[in-house]
């Protein structure tokens, strides 16, 4: 009965923010079949995570800290016969699972070059989050947040340049 | 297009609404809920947990060796040593289940997770994937004491050949067994040092570079040596 009741709370509550589900799997998958594994692990990870939630934090703040921890430690499983790492990424267009403006399309397309961390660090600047929240999100100081994001905002840039 | 800097996409990403538009529904949700993670802490878990299970069949096997060889005293004495074996490496691989790093933690710190998980790997589960990979030669010895029971209902004297060959097939179970899963989980484990590396690039310096590499090889050494005696004490109980 309780772990029912539990579990009603906890589907609202995703239900409720799952923008932030979104963004971030927008960020990180390059197929439609990514996508799907990270939305599932993501929300499999916020359930195993949900009893120790004491609300501390914003639930959005949480539920974000969770899913980006979530995105960047799935690791793609060895393939014997397909590369799976190039594949899907040259079919794969975000627009098909979102209605996006052209801009953002662009964004996608430059995001996508990144690696792993640097795409959270500039996914949790895109949300305007503080120097602070990102060095505390990371494991990182607040300076090596200000050198890193200098460096990927000059890299993101060239490569948006060349894209248009 | 117009050209475009990055605050002029910060700014539109914050007003995009796509993200808000598409709508899982609970249903979806629950149903995801159902479903396996694939998380390397599962793998991990799902190892091991298989790996006990074979264990455990492995076990009922040498059981019945002892039981269809009992009138043969240094097979008994070989098959109890071997199911105590056993015994021990299903309450290790237990074990190991439960020092998987766990989820759940209220406000997960991406560094210190990645660092978890690979220490994990390096210092403890590596073991496990030896003790597992020790299933593949106690299943070709127990394969072989049971095609000998059936096939000649004993034992037959061995030539030094057969023990050449019997122990060759052994080594390479164990051998083939252990790449197999070593080069599975090393794939995913350089996924996860490589995030790693780039959050601090002074963060696995080379020293703990080389410990790791060394206590790899000082594991690998322990557990041939190992094995080299458990078929020379194999050899002298079937040879005496």
């Amino acid at each position: 009965m309780k772990h029912d009741r539990t579990q009603k709370d906890f589907l609202e509550l995703i239900h409720r923010h799952q923008s932030i589900i979104h963004k971030i799997c927008f960020v990180y998958c390059n197929s439609s079949h990514d996508r799907e594994d990270l939305e599932q692990e993501i929300i499999l990870q916020l359930w195993k995570s949900y009893p120790s939630f004491q609300g501390k934090a914003a639930f959005s703040t949480w539920m974000y800290r969770v899913a980006l921890n979530t995105a960047i430690n799935l690791t793609r499983r060895p393939g014997l016969f397909i590369d799976t790492s190039s594949t899907h990424e040259l079919s794969y267009d975000p627009s098909d699972s979102y209605h996006l403006s052209e801009e953002i399309q662009i964004l996608y397309k430059a995001i996508s070059r990144l690696k792993k961390i640097e795409k959270a660090l500039i996914l949790l600047w895109l949300e305007e989050k503080s120097y602070e929240e990102i060095a505390e999100v990371i494991g990182i100081t607040v300076k090596h947040v200000s050198v890193k994001l200098v460096r990927i905002k000059t890299r993101l840039a060239e490569i948006i340049s060349n894209l248009i | 297009m117009k050209s475009l800097d990055l605050d002029s996409l910060k700014s539109v990403w914050k007003n995009e609404r796509s993200f808000e538009d598409r709508k899982l529904s609970e249903a979806d949700i629950e149903l995801y809920l159902s479903k396996r993670s694939k998380d390397i802490g599962s793998l991990f878990k799902t190892g091991l947990v298989i790996d006990i299970v074979l264990k455990g069949i492995i076990g009922l096997s040498f059981l019945g060796i002892i039981l269809l060889f009992k009138e043969d005293p240094t097979l008994v004495i070989l098959g109890s040593v071997i199911f105590l074996g056993i015994v021990w490496a299903i309450r290790y691989q237990w074990l190991m289940i439960t020092k998987i790093p766990p989820t759940g933690i209220e406000e997960p710190v991406v560094r210190t997770t990645l660092e978890e998980k690979i220490n994990f790997y390096h210092q403890k589960y590596i073991k496990s994937l030896y003790v597992g990979a020790v299933s593949n030669a106690l299943i070709i010895l127990a394969g072989i004491l049971y095609y000998f029971y059936f096939k000649y209902g004993e034992i037959r004297p061995f030539q030094w050949d057969d023990y050449l060959v019997f122990s060759a097939t052994i080594l390479i179970g164990f051998a083939l067994g252990a790449y197999v899963q070593i080069a599975q989980h090393r794939f995913q484990i350089k996924q996860l040092e490589s995030c790693l590396q780039e959050i601090d690039e002074d963060l696995i310096s080379t020293l703990t570079l080389r410990e790791q590499r060394n206590k790899k090889r000082r594991l690998v050494l322990v557990f041939v040596l190992a094995l080299v005696c458990g078929l020379l004490l194999l050899g002298y109980f079937i040879f005496r």
